[in-house]
């Protein structure tokens, strides 16, 4: 009987090994070697030293650092902006009427393509002779044309108006599959009840899509501060530093200048923001009670 | 009975017309992009930027396909896309359903704290891990390989725990009797289990596909020959030096497009599945 013992849990670490050890290098390493080297100066072409605090130092003294930390923490308002219009999008698409199905899908079609198609596209949309511009200024919204990507006042909130427009159709789905779940009888004793549309929304709906809130939040907060791609692609934070995001910055010191202690000392710090703002996340959502995966 | 049916039905009709306005205006808003690309690459010579904007082909010609087509050397980057796509997905697919399995089925000691160990991947994010891949793949001399730019995507802790949720739905019997028979755990696992998990293997090789198709940032970081980009990482390059180019920057952007958007609708069915399960579980 040991013996058997034995040899199950064998198996199981011989079936395990190769996908662990690549966890080990690639997920648990990072998380590991970040720490040690953000008190280093390791930068490829000098001698590597350790200097204590230093970067930290730096850090909170490095203007553009600050900037681009409150810009990924302005970034953060297209995140409830996200769960109300995905919602609302996902409760459109959860009826039965015929072709809801092709909607789903040319919804979703923005998520699947990459962000260099989705950059280009838009780029070419919002430049000075741009469709946009063209509409807007029909429409008397605007009285010239605006460089939407290249104004400092306009352009982070382009760049945010573009993450959430990829990102849209996904939450849709994943709070779809929250609607789906909900059991009819809920919604027919509430009309049974005389609830209205909207009361019916607010307070089944909305309360039972509550795991499926948290868990869109958490990923949409997530992907909000360290938002890249498409900052990285359409304006490498600029103009000025007026859409340096923090990933774009920590990037720019890293793998651009070859700081390496440097920018882990910044990605240390953004990654402690990311815990604490999840934790309140949770914290704020504590009663939904779940667990994510 | 009629007079009190009719103004109901009535009311039901105003209701679906909105609906479906809402729903059409919602497609034009996400689709639009997308249809004015395709009909800027489907007309050569005519302006990006014409006033009024073109937003339906008045004219076909894929004159803006041919000469990118030629100019860009496409079929050397769909090969790059294409190897590293599938690399991608086999590797994801064979580990994660290697690295589920004993967690599902098998009673081991440390079966809990490799689990808790997986989570905490999950909740500690880091913010760094670019820079330490790369120094990592630099020390195991793979920059330049297409090996250096799937390995550390290789396997994911997300897909790991899809498929261990999808293993625990496999009755144990199976396991059972194919031991009677005398086949060896890897057997059992390959012969038996997994063709009862293919839903699940469809979806990851569906998520994987399009992250490594469409991932541009570290192919450009780890590959320093661009011949060797994928047609994300192309692109950028074609966008840099053609930015007057409009058609034809149009049209490549269309070829990288098509071949994914292709696929998913294709595969749609499982595809959602896929996200819907993940909050599940």
């Amino acid at each position: 009987m040991k013996r058997w013992v034995w040899t199950e849990s064998y198996t199981a670490w011989a079936f395990m090994a190769p996908g662990l050890a690549l966890i080990a290098v690639f997920v648990f390493w990072p998380i590991i070697y970040g720490i040690p080297l953000s008190f280093t100066d390791y930068s490829v072409i000098s001698e590597t030293h350790y200097v204590g605090f230093d970067n930290f130092v730096t850090a909170f003294h490095d203007k553009n650092f600050l900037i681009s930390l409150w810009n990924s923490l302005l970034y953060v308002i297209i995140v409830p902006i996200i769960q109300i219009i995905s919602i609302m999008m996902a409760i459109l698409v959860n009826g039965k009427i015929p072709g809801v199905k092709i909607f789903r899908t040319a919804y979703y079609i923005p998520v699947v393509t990459s962000m260099v198609a989705v950059a280009l596209i838009w780029s070419w949309l919002l430049s000075n002779n741009g469709v946009v511009n063209f509409f807007l200024l029909k429409l008397g919204l605007i009285n010239d044309q605006v460089a939407w990507l290249s104004t400092s006042s306009t352009a982070l909130f382009v760049l945010m108006f573009i993450t959430m427009w990829k990102g849209l159709g996904y939450y849709m789905m994943l709070y779809l599959a929250g609607l789906q779940g909900i059991p009819s009888d809920l919604y027919e004793a509430a009309r049974v009840d005389g609830a209205s549309r909207w009361r019916v929304i607010w307070s089944i709906t909305i309360p039972l899509l509550r795991p499926h809130i948290l868990f869109c939040t958490l990923i949409s907060l997530m992907g909000a501060i360290r938002v890249f791609d498409e900052v990285y692609i359409l304006t490498k934070g600029g103009p000025g530093t007026s859409t340096l995001t923090s990933s774009v910055y920590i990037f720019q010191k890293g793998l651009e200048q070859f700081n390496f202690g440097y920018a882990s000392a910044l990605g240390l710090i953004v990654s402690i923001l990311v815990g604490v703002l999840s934790v309140l996340v949770f914290r704020f959502n504590q009663k939904g009670g779940v667990n994510p995966y | 009975m009629s007079a009190t049916l009719r103004p109901k039905k009535w009311i039901a009709g105003i209701r679906l017309a909105v609906v479906y306005t809402l729903l059409l205006a919602l497609a034009l808003f996400m689709m639009g992009p997308f249809l004015w690309l395709l009909s800027v690459s489907l007309m050569p010579g005519k302006n990006v930027f014409s006033n009024p904007p073109a937003i339906l082909p008045t004219f076909i010609d894929f004159d803006n396909y041919v000469k990118v087509w030629q100019f860009m050397n496409f079929p050397k980057y769909i090969y790059n896309t294409v190897v590293i796509t599938a690399l991608g997905v086999i590797f994801n697919v064979i580990l994660a359903a290697l690295t589920a399995y004993p967690l599902a089925t098998f009673r081991f000691k440390g079966r809990n704290l490799v689990f808790t160990l997986l989570i905490a991947t999950m909740v500690i994010p880091s913010s760094t891990a670019m820079i330490v891949h790369y120094l990592t793949i630099q020390w195991l001399h793979l920059t330049g390989s297409f090996l250096g730019v799937v390995l550390p995507s290789a396997v994911s802790v997300f897909n790991i725990f899809l498929m261990r949720q999808t293993f625990l739905g496999i009755p144990s019997d199976i396991r059972d009797s194919g031991k009677m028979d005398g086949a060896s755990e890897f057997r059992i696992w390959l012969q038996l289990v997994l063709p009862l998990v293919k839903p699940a293997i469809a979806v990851i090789s569906l998520l994987e596909m399009m992250a490594f198709w469409n991932n541009f940032l570290w192919p450009i970081v780890v590959l320093d020959d661009p011949q060797k980009y994928p047609l994300a990482a192309a692109l950028t390059f074609l966008n840099g030096q053609f930015s007057y180019n409009f058609g034809w920057i149009a049209a490549g952007t269309m070829i990288s497009v098509i071949p994914i958007i292709t696929v998913f609708l294709f595969t749609q069915r499982y595809y959602m599945e896929g996200i819907a399960g993940a909050v599940k579980g």
